[in-house]
């Protein structure tokens, strides 16, 4: 403020780049009002109405979300989606970090070769993942029952997606070998970027390898774990296309999920209302875990 | 900063037309069309032809998969016969599928794009889009001819709970199921089978079965429950079986709890070399048939066989049902239906479209045969020296109640699947399709 009473000139040139800098921004403002902010506004609306297809929606208050805690089959959902987060978002940060820690210090085209290789499920189409794992999983004639009865470890055939006991951990399964490659990718570069002269000057003063790692890598490391961690949680949580294209949500409800049941509640029985308060409590749910995580990353 | 003015300035004018290019694109979706578009009212929906003309008019056919109506080339030839009796009307197709065509549908409709006409059964022509009001009523297509030629049950089947017809149906076809004829008679289970009139009685299936299971078939049939593909199987097998139905005769009420249904139930679940099988849908079935896996289809059509030549590499049995008298084989009718998108040229345009491919009296039989089903009226032999349509053609005559028009089918089909599964992991038979009738019929009274 005292630099603009001095000079005068320099508080429209403040004007200037502001409607600039805003003008700029336009494009994106408008794309994301649109298709971020209208849509969450209209959703939460929608979620206290009773609202379908050609037809007048009629105002419900809180009725959608009544109906979701005395839902026995979006229970379950939330629960298949819970175990879905807490086994893949251990896990897939686990085995990334260490897959990374292994590769990121190998030669250039070595490591280039196994970050392609960890990476490849992800750019490959979900439809093009899940035909190959439905062959494997498949009931007579899949590769996991021809080894397993093959080598005596299976007595006769299992069917993976069509049995409970099995079919959720198969998805499981599968969403590892899809949600491994961006966190590898992050960590070989963020342990790359780690400053290697404190690396040195530990090990000089005597560190062990896993006093380094622990001591000197993972603190610098934390931003990238909490980003993976954040987006590892959101994506478990919204699990989808794997559920559709694999089990339907079954066998006999077994590997519902809440973005499945939104679906076949919005799309197959026209109930959007109660569809858009599931999708509220869904984003309710992931933006106080992220929150937490956030919390807990920042107190590390 | 002249420059950052300008930069600023273009852009502000992009976002502005591109605002402008959407709000001419969301009138309808038609706006980079032709000008002939230009005198069609935007009238309410009425539901008659009346004066309104269709000339000039461009419109859109949604079509699913039935037969080579799923097939570009095909269509393209269909639609080339009717644009050289109607130059005036612009026909432009969308192919659809079972997996997600109602999703593009229903986004369509929500999004105020829907189709002109789109080209489906009853289930979802009249029981769903048109229960919701969203069809156009086609009474002047139903002349008091059309009544007369087209069977009866077919036109029913057509009409709402309203009276309203929101269908003009094309073909029909009754689902069958099949049977690896090589297998069977290797296992000496041809015995069992009336081979000439295609059918069998439930005992002689249960005896069929256990000789080709005992020859070493472990996988002689599935009762496949992963999704609602191809459920018409499911149901025409449990209903046949011992003389169940699904719904009553009004289709009000579904009645799948009825005793004869869960000793059908029951008995599948007994049966060694029956799978209820959770992991896969008819699809997946039809192609375990077709690679020899499994030994009987019952998700089967004649369109199945014709599509499946190339990798069928044993001799294929049609068959219907297994029942205790006749078999009621579940029934397939298809034909077009109008969206009713409150433009009257279109509404005309797309009615003399039906009529053209449904009445015109050289046209209705290659629409017919493009299906590779059969008409829903007599056109006399459309199919004459064809051997497998002929074969096919003795099942039509079992068609049995078009019950797919009975309200809350789209929960009923969900409910039907998830049912199976239940059994297939063990719940107790007469538990699981007392849930299924609840639920079913709640959501029929709910609609």
């Amino acid at each position: 403020m005292a630099a603009s009473k001095k000079n005068p000139m320099s508080k429209a040139l403040v004007r200037r780049e502001t409607i600039a800098g805003y003008a700029f921004m336009l494009p994106s403002l408008v794309f994301f009002l649109g298709f971020v902010i209208y849509p969450m506004v209209q959703c939460i609306i929608t979620s206290f109405f009773d609202a379908t297809m050609n037809r007048e929606d009629i105002f419900i208050g809180f009725a959608n979300y009544a109906e979701l805690f005395q839902d026995t089959v979006f229970l379950g959902a939330l629960r298949n989606t819970a175990v879905i987060v807490i086994v893949s978002v251990p896990v897939v940060c686990i085995f990334s970090l260490w897959v990374s820690s292994v590769i990121y210090d190998l030669k250039g085209a070595a490591c280039s070769a196994f970050r392609c290789i960890f990476y490849l499920p992800v750019v490959t189409g979900s439809v093009a993942v899940t035909v190959v794992w439905k062959w494997m999983f498949n009931n007579y004639y899949g590769i996991f029952n021809y080894v397993g009865t093959s080598t005596g470890l299976l007595d006769k055939n299992i069917n993976w997606l069509g049995d409970e006991k099995y079919a959720l951990g198969c998805i499981i399964l599968i969403l590892l070998t899809t949600s491994v490659g961006q966190p590898i990718v992050l960590y070989v570069s963020a342990l790359n970027n780690v400053d290697q002269s404190l690396v040195e000057a530990a090990e000089v003063d005597g560190a062990t390898k896993i006093q380094c790692f622990w001591r000197i890598k993972w603190p610098q490391i934390m931003p990238t774990t909490l980003y993976i961690l954040v987006i590892t949680t959101i994506n478990s949580f919204q699990c989808f296309a794997l559920i559709q294209l694999l089990t339907s949500g079954g066998p006999n409800h077994s590997t519902d999920t809440i973005m499945y049941y939104i679906y076949y509640n919005a799309f197959k029985l026209y109930r959007y209302g109660y569809g858009n308060a599931m999708g509220v409590v869904l984003a309710i749910i992931i933006a106080v875990l992220s929150a937490v995580q956030f919390k807990l990353a920042k107190k590390d | 900063m002249k420059k950052r003015k300008i930069m600023a300035m273009a852009l502000s004018c992009l976002m502005v037309l591109s605002a402008v290019g959407c709000g001419n694109d969301s009138q309808g979706g038609n706006a980079s069309g032709s000008a002939t578009n230009t005198n069609a009212s935007a009238g309410g929906g009425t539901t008659s032809q009346g004066s309104t003309q269709a000339e000039g008019a461009e419109i859109t056919l949604w079509t699913y998969p039935i037969g080579k109506w799923g097939d570009a080339a095909t269509v393209d030839g269909l639609i080339a016969s009717f644009n050289a009796a109607h130059p005036e009307i612009k026909v432009t197709v969308e192919y659809l599928d079972y997996s997600n065509g109602d999703d593009q549908i229903n986004t369509a409709i929500e999004g105020n794009q829907a189709p002109d006409i789109v080209l489906e059964g009853p289930e979802r022509l009249v029981a769903n889009w048109g229960a919701r009001g969203l069809m156009v009523d086609l009474a002047d297509l139903w002349t008091d001819e059309a009544k007369g030629a087209i069977y009866a049950s077919v036109e029913s089947a057509c009409k709402g709970n309203d009276g309203v017809y929101y269908e003009y149906p094309l073909c029909m076809t009754a689902h069958t199921m099949a049977i690896n004829r090589d297998i069977f008679e290797a296992a000496g289970a041809m015995q069992y089978i009336d081979e000439a009139s295609g059918t069998w009685t439930t005992d002689n299936f249960i005896k069929a079965v256990k000789a080709v299971y005992d020859s070493g078939q472990a996988n002689v049939g599935a009762v496949y429950c992963n999704g609602q593909g191809g459920d018409q199987g499911t149901r025409a097998l449990v209903n046949n079986l011992y003389g169940g139905t699904f719904t009553n005769a009004e289709h009000t009420e579904y009645t799948a709890n009825s005793e004869e249904n869960i000793k059908a139930l029951e008995l599948l679940l007994e049966m060694e070399g029956i799978n209820y099988d959770a992991s896969i849908v008819g699809g997946d079935e039809i192609n375990m048939f077709c690679n020899g896996t499994l030994a009987m289809a019952f998700c089967w059509n004649v369109s199945q066989e014709k599509n499946n030549l190339d990798k069928i590499s044993f001799d294929v049995l049609p068959m219907a049902f297994p029942s205790t008298g006749d078999p009621k084989l579940c029934g397939g009718i298809w034909g077009f239906g109008i969206f009713n998108n409150g433009d009257e040229a279109k509404i005309a345009a797309a009615k003399t479209f039906i009529d053209f491919m449904a009445n015109d009296e050289k046209q209705a039989v290659e629409s017919v045969k493009a299906s590779s089903y059969w008409p829903v009226k007599d056109l006399g032999n459309i199919y004459e020296g064809d051997d497998l349509m002929t074969e096919y053609s003795k099942f039509v005559p079992y068609m049995g109640d078009y019950y797919q028009v009975v309200g809350g089918w789209a929960e009923a089909r969900t409910a039907w699947w998830n049912m199976l599964q239940q059994i297939g992991a063990g719940t107790d038979v007469k538990t699981a399709v007392e849930e299924f009738v609840t639920t079913s019929n709640a959501a029929a009274k709910a609609q």
